[in-house]
């Protein structure tokens, strides 16, 4: 059946709208692809600089990811099934760190080890500021509100009945948790887990603040782009650009296969 | 909840009807621990279990629609709680084979629950509650989500595992004739407190109050006191008055008792057999949704009588209007027992 003409022209004004967005995402890769030739691309791709920024991405990325889901997964827990006074206000709160700018937490994080009790951490415990630890403290003090959000609507999804059975067949609440609710939060763990690390990834403003911009020490690959931004080096900051690119894609990708199985019951 | 008192015998098969929102699920939540409770006592097996959490009160729970655990098969969701007691390993294959043989799903044992139907999601359901040796098993609406072939022979099944286990069997639900036919006893629960408790008989030839009568469907319930037999499986009675024929092999009639929807009524005497007819008079219109439910004066009887809303408005009928009543023969049903036995509190209410 066809709509009338207003409907037609909704529908035409939405999907153009779409359509619009894609080529603009779509023109701004292949102008990248067009503006370097293969071999510079290939040259910096394997350069000592961008292969450093690469492992030092993953590796903080992952260790950022690791931390922030085992401090999510217990407080999403908490926000999603827990009765407490002030649950609005705490779950409010934990959008603050998504939206705030990154360099303002990055910032946030600079004081705070200029204050005394910072700066003994700094100086006694752990090296923070400049140095390879504060780009993992910069993106998990980013990610992990993400995660917490991102688990919390995982475990609101999960029907309490499940649970109520377990405890009438033996479980504790804290068996519970284990033997019911975490494999019944499996897909939503994992999508939480890539999601979380592929923004640690990304991660720029927090980085860059309280770890600095240092060649060959506190590189990641964002950090890369701005450095070869910075010297001029346009070929380096398009082939980190692509790599960035590929990561969050199959980022992406992976998510929409895990996420993809919950829902096609 | 208020008030609810309720002493359930060793092995019996209680039965909490009930409207929606009566609390019935919270009753059984209440007894399984998964409900706070504000005040009361809660003793199972001789010993109270108020204080204590699900984990420890040997209950066994079908919640409705089952809930099995989508990331174990049909096994491992049997195994559950027998695991979680720590079981050995020989143990816990034994008694899921035992139940899965008991309940009729011994082929389903290795699928993912996800992909079972309706009823077999139910057996899988109560194998998983049986395993861990509960002490009272809680049923919450198990049939009310399966069409009505399934849940008709799931009755007769669940009848039968619990003749065979013998276990203490508290069953909720909404549907009156699945009540009668599975209970030894049945408590109506309504707004949260109990109207009566008694055997399926006791409930529906002596109902305490109105709200009962109402929810079992209003039968017309009449004393019975002459019975005499008349060969064929038949007797006749006399009620008030009413000489009546009902099917009937047993011993002496003392009540009987027949649905609005099964008291025909017309304006003139109708061909046919002139068996269980009368003539009464229409003392009160009430229309019920689509139908319209008539009370009709039979020699001091007050009978109801339904009527289809537009066979009604062809009638005519009106209030102290004479008309004719046919009693479905087929849907009359006796109770026997003495008429006369100490019921202060039903016959307080009638």
């Amino acid at each position: 059946m066809r709509g009338t003409a207003g409907e037609r022209a909704f529908i035409w004004a939405t999907a153009s709208a779409l359509g619009l967005l894609a080529l603009f995402f779509v023109g701004l890769v292949v102008s990248m692809l067009a503006y370097v030739d293969g071999r510079t691309l290939l040259r910096a791709l394997l350069s000592e600089e961008v292969l450093f920024a690469i492992r030092l991405s993953l590796v903080t990325a992952t260790l950022a990811t690791i931390l922030s889901l085992a401090v999510a997964i217990p407080a999403a827990y908490a926000i999603s099934k827990g009765r407490f006074p002030g649950k609005g206000i705490v779950d409010s709160l934990l959008d603050l760190p998504i939206v705030i700018s990154p360099i303002a937490l990055g910032t946030a994080l600079l004081i705070f080890f200029s204050t005394p009790v910072g700066g003994l951490i700094d100086a006694r415990v752990l090296k923070v500021v400049f140095a390879k630890p504060g780009i993992v403290l910069a993106q998990f003090t980013v990610v992990s509100a993400l995660a917490t959000r991102l688990l919390k609507s995982t475990f609101d999804d999960i029907d309490p009945r499940y649970e109520r059975v377990a405890r009438t067949l033996g479980c504790s609440k804290l068996e519970v948790f284990f033997k019911v609710t975490l494999p019944l939060a499996r897909n939503g763990l994992i999508a939480a887990f890539v999601l979380t690390w592929a923004r640690a990834v990304g991660e720029f403003g927090a980085t860059v603040t309280l770890a600095g911009a240092t060649t060959m020490r506190t590189e990641t690959l964002p950090i890369a782009i701005y450095l070869s931004l910075a010297s001029a080096d346009v070929g380096k900051a398009v082939a980190v650009t692509l790599i960035l690119i590929a990561m969050a894609v199959s980022a992406l990708i992976a998510v929409r296969r895990v996420t993809g199985r919950i829902y096609r019951i | 909840m208020k008030g609810v008192n309720l002493s359930l015998n060793s092995g019996e098969y209680f039965v909490v009807l009930g409207p929606s929102g009566a609390g019935k699920t919270v009753l059984l939540e209440c007894i399984a621990g998964l409900h706070r409770i504000k005040g009361g006592e809660i003793w199972i097996d001789g010993r109270d279990v108020t204080g204590l959490p699900p984990e420890q009160r040997q209950v066994g729970y079908v919640p409705q629609d089952y809930v099995l655990f989508p990331f174990l098969n049909v096994f491992e969701n049997i195994a559950f709680g027998l695991r979680r007691r720590g079981h050995p390993e020989s143990e816990i294959e034994r008694r899921v084979k035992a139940l899965a043989h008991l309940t009729g799903i011994s082929h389903l044992l290795h699928r993912d629950p996800r992909s079972l139907s309706g009823g077999e999601k139910q057996r899988v359901a109560l194998a998983r509650a049986l395993a861990p040796f509960p002490r009272v098993l809680l049923l919450d609406e198990p049939l009310s989500s399966l069409d009505l072939k399934t849940a008709k022979y799931l009755r007769m099944e669940l009848r039968r595992i619990h003749e065979e286990l013998k276990i203490t069997t508290i069953h909720v639900t909404h549907n009156q004739p699945e009540a009668e036919e599975m209970a030894d006893r049945i408590a109506i629960l309504n707004g949260g407190s109990l109207e009566q408790v008694g055997t399926p008989e006791e409930i529906f030839f002596y109902p305490k109050n109105e709200r009962v009568l109402e929810f079992i469907d209003a039968p017309n319930i009449l004393e019975c006191r002459a019975c005499r037999d008349i060969g064929q499986g038949l007797k006749e009675v006399d009620c008030n008055g009413m000489t009546l024929i009902v099917p009937h092999d047993g011993g002496r009639v003392s009540r009987i008792a027949v649905f609005p929807r099964d008291v025909y009524i017309s304006l003139s005497d109708p061909p046919g057999p002139r068996v269980n007819r009368f003539r009464g008079t229409v003392t009160d219109i009430e229309p019920w949704g689509g139908i319209v439910r008539l009370k009709v004066d039979v020699e001091g009887n007050r009978l109801m009588s339904e009527v289809p809303f537009d066979i009604f408005k062809a009638m005519d009928l009106r209030v102290g209007k004479e008309v004719s009543l046919i009693l479905k023969l087929r849907g009359i049903r006796v109770y026997e027992g003495e008429s006369d036995r100490n019921r202060g509190e039903v016959k307080a209410q009638l």
